[in-house]
């Protein structure tokens, strides 16, 4: 005769029973209601895998032929890349003391963050149609909508990294009567200045991709090319893009990485 | 009593110096053949300032007269967001597990894994917009599927490293009770990637959230449909309001997304 | 019980690691294998059930010889040997239940297993067993919240779940302080008794061995070298376990004897 349990339920992750049959319900609820309500064209659903058929035909195989366009997209690319890298990454240097909390009074800290948040707000492509609406089409645009995200991502990093440093070599340089400057560049920098590098070649590579993506809304570089060979219906010219800008991610990704890790 | 040798002191060596200002001249270099060839007019770099004052005078007030437009459209772009990350995540357990060393049946399917996983990561979201807008039409669906593309390659990814760094002795002990494959990895393998599968779904659906916002604006549904008609027809007082609604929707999605981060984990 | 002939485990090209091994395990007794690091112990009882592939050799499970059965009837065959291992080996982020119960899974549905809702039968017999090590109260705690003995006391029933033929212990107590370590063995022991199993163990501990076992293997360079009663553990003896060079190397290495 046993006086052993024999039944056993594993404890569900939400404990009040109340709660997880409400929110199975209002699962259930959502997703019945969005389908039924969202948007979805059937026929035109159906009629898309013939199309993509199409397309994939016409798409192979890719025609490099046009490649000076290609080349010239891709070097232009290039070119606001390295200059938005550059532009934000000297930008982001007094934002990111701004936004540091030990280093500058409270509403200057307000400001800095303020700035950083409005800059990682906006997806860069809408960054870049307000610039190209503001300085006009090409890369000129481009440039600024990266530095624009470049600040977001590097100020931000490089403000956290700012409030981890250790305080003790500014403590020290304070005692000895060095002027705010000169402390920053003896005490704060050499702290910081392995992360701004790796920051910096990550940026790189990230606005790199970024690039091709802005010149869809003609910012551009590579991103107008193939925005005019799809609109051009030129399949096989666009997939020779997208190829060529896969390589591109594909080699940064790898440079940067191993870059980085040297300096590590 | 001994001379003390008196040094030069200097930060660096000689072949250190010569590499950092090597370095220095690479990059300027670099950099002033960027800014000497790059087209752009340079009067109008000057003129930028005054005419980026002008747009911005045009923008203000914000203008609220199709608000409830704009409101839909909103609601509309979360639901595009969420059920995409929903699929991709469905979509990409399976990819995950073929791309992880441990856990793949053969060497093509960890190719084939991988290789999905490239391609996804390697193409940005609008440009798998383009495509799908291509074939499916303008709409929701362009966008859901384009977004689902973009997310298989992320959420694969980090998935499998996951798999990669689990635990491989209760997966032993499961194999010598006789359990089946399938039960080994229930039992074995999934309580040891929940964590990181929650907190990354979570990440992902972030990152759709602000993606969705501008879909639109290659016609693949959303709010960036209405900014594109907005900007189209040089409402720029519509324009601020939609751009004030975006960013109240992105900071409400960090906002929900850390309290789901703190809750799950 | 347990037969073992012409055992032999050969990585790559080098030193076999188990070399023409023979072992008999006739019934309910505790047998502990004892040997340096390196002597093969860890690999002959992976053998046994196949974690590790034997080169050539055959061992038979009262009459099942597993060394030629296919995928399928090998994982059938592997629910009637269970296993104790030394870091545990347990599923951290679930619940002892859970992990208890994980040594049915080669029994039970995959609804089941996915579910959480595990027979009646499987239930109640692992509260008994659990009340029995002492451990009943904390069903439903995460494995990684047990100290170590208790962890290897789930340990213990996961593999007793399987209502195995026999056990396999692979450094039990490697793990453990002194103190647990001799409350884990004594629960080898008297469940051994208790339900009539056939025990293996792997020990560093010879103490232990001594202690708890009704006979003592010992292992060098892949070899067997005693097997006897713990009685008959002379220092001698013991000597050549764990610095000698087994009789049948001894030709090839030169040494003397």
């Amino acid at each position: 005769m046993s006086t052993a349990k024999d039944t056993w339920r594993k404890r569900p992750f939400i404990a009040n029973p109340l709660l997880r049959y409400g929110l199975y319900a209002a699962i259930v609820v959502y997703v019945v209601t969005t389908f039924a309500t969202l948007p979805i064209d059937w026929d035109r659903i159906a009629q898309g895998l013939s199309r993509a058929g199409r397309i994939f035909g016409g798409a192979f195989p890719p025609s490099f032929q046009r490649s000076e366009l290609l080349i010239d997209g891709f070097l232009e690319s290039l070119k606001i890349a390295i200059l938005a890298t550059v532009g934000g990454i000297i930008l982001s240097i007094p934002i990111a003391f701004m936004a540091a909390r030990n280093i500058v009074p409270l509403p200057v800290f307000y400001v800095g963050r303020a700035i950083i948040i409005i800059a990682r707000s906006f997806h860069p492509v809408i960054v870049a149609i307000i610039f190209v609406k503001a300085v006009g089409f090409g890369p000129f645009a481009g440039i600024l909508t990266l530095i624009v995200y470049s600040i977001g991502f590097v100020a931000k990093l490089l403000a956290e990294r700012i409030e981890e440093i250790d305080p003790g070599p500014v403590e020290a340089m304070k005692a000895a009567g060095a002027p705010f400057l000169s402390t920053l560049i003896y005490a704060v920098f050499p702290q910081i200045m392995q992360r701004q590098i790796g920051l910096g070649i990550y940026q790189l590579d990230s606005n790199l991709r970024a690039s091709a993506v802005v010149g869809i809304v003609g910012a551009g570089g590579i991103g107008a090319t193939l925005a005019n060979a799809f609109g051009r219906y030129d399949y096989d010219f666009a997939l020779a893009i997208t190829m060529v800008i896969v390589g591109v991610i594909l080699i940064s990704e790898a440079v940067s990485g191993a870059i980085r890790k040297r300096i590590a | 009593m001994e001379q003390v040798q008196l040094h030069d002191w200097a930060r660096y060596t000689p072949v250190q110096r010569f590499q950092r200002y090597g370095l220095f001249a690479l990059t300027a270099l670099v950099v002033a053949w960027a800014l000497g060839s790059v087209n752009i007019i340079w009067a109008w770099v000057w003129d930028a300032p005054t005419q980026m004052g002008d747009l911005f005078s045009r923008m203000v007030p914000p203008d609220p007269t199709h608000l409830d437009q704009i409101l839909s459209a909103l609601w509309e772009t979360v639901n595009l967001a969420t059920i995409a990350t929903a699929l991709a995540v469905v979509l990409a357990l399976p990819v995950a597990y073929i791309a992880a060393q441990n856990t793949t049946p053969n060497a093509l399917t960890l190719w084939l894994g991988r290789f999905i996983l490239v391609s996804s990561r390697s193409v940005n979201t609008i440009i798998w917009a383009l495509l799908f807008v291509a074939i499916f039409g303008p709409g929701v669906v362009a966008g859901i599927v384009a977004i689902m593309f973009r997310s298989i390659g992320f959420l694969g990814k980090l998935l499998g490293e996951a798999i990669e760094e689990i635990d491989p002795k209760p997966v032993e002990a499961l194999k010598a009770c006789g359990a089946s494959h399938f039960k080994v990895v229930l039992y074995a393998i999934v309580p040891q990637v929940m964590p990181t599968f929650f907190a990354v779904a979570i990440l992902r659906w972030d990152i759709n959230l602000r993606e969705s916002t501008v879909l639109g604006l290659v016609g693949a549904g959303g709010i960036g449909m209405i900014l594109q008609g907005a900007i189209d027809t040089f409402n720029w007082q519509e324009v601020s309001t939609v751009l004030l609604a975006i960013i109240a929707l992105v900071v409400a999605g960090e906002i929900v997304s850390s309290y789901l981060r703190r809750r799950i984990l | 019980m347990l037969k073992i002939t012409s055992l032999v485990k050969r990585y790559g090209a080098g030193d076999p690691v188990l070399k023409d091994l023979d072992l008999e395990v006739p019934g309910e007794e505790v047998v502990s294998v004892i040997g340096s690091s390196g002597a093969g112990k860890s690999t002959l009882l992976r053998c046994i059930n196949r974690l590790v592939e034997p080169t050539s050799g055959k061992i038979f499970l009262n009459g099942t010889d597993f060394t030629r059965l296919g995928k399928r009837e090998l994982r059938v065959g592997r629910r009637r040997i269970g296993m104790v291992f030394q870091s545990f080996n347990l599923v951290d982020r679930l619940t002892v239940m859970e992990n208890v119960q994980s040594g049915r899974l080669g029994y039970i549905s995959t609804w089941a297993a996915l579910s959480r809702r595990y027979p009646k039968e499987d239930i109640r017999r692992a509260f008994e067993l659990m009340e029995r090590v002492g451990i009943a109260h904390y069903a439903n705690k995460r494995a990684d919240e047990l100290s170590g003995g208790e962890r290897q006391r789930v340990g213990v029933i996961r593999a007793l779940m399987q209502q195995p033929e026999i056990l396999l212990a692979d450094e039990p107590t490697a793990s453990l302080d002194p103190k647990t370590s001799e409350q884990i063995m004594t629960l080898l022991r008297d469940l051994a008794r208790e339900l009539k199993l056939p025990v293996i163990i792997n020990i560093h501990n010879v103490n232990e061995a001594k202690e708890f076992s009704d006979r003592i293997v010992g292992m060098r360079y892949g070899r067997i070298i005693f097997d006897g009663l713990p009685q008959a553990l002379t220092k001698d003896a013991m000597n050549e376990i764990y610095a000698g060079v087994p009789h049948e190397d001894r030709k090839l290495e030169g040494a003397a004897a």
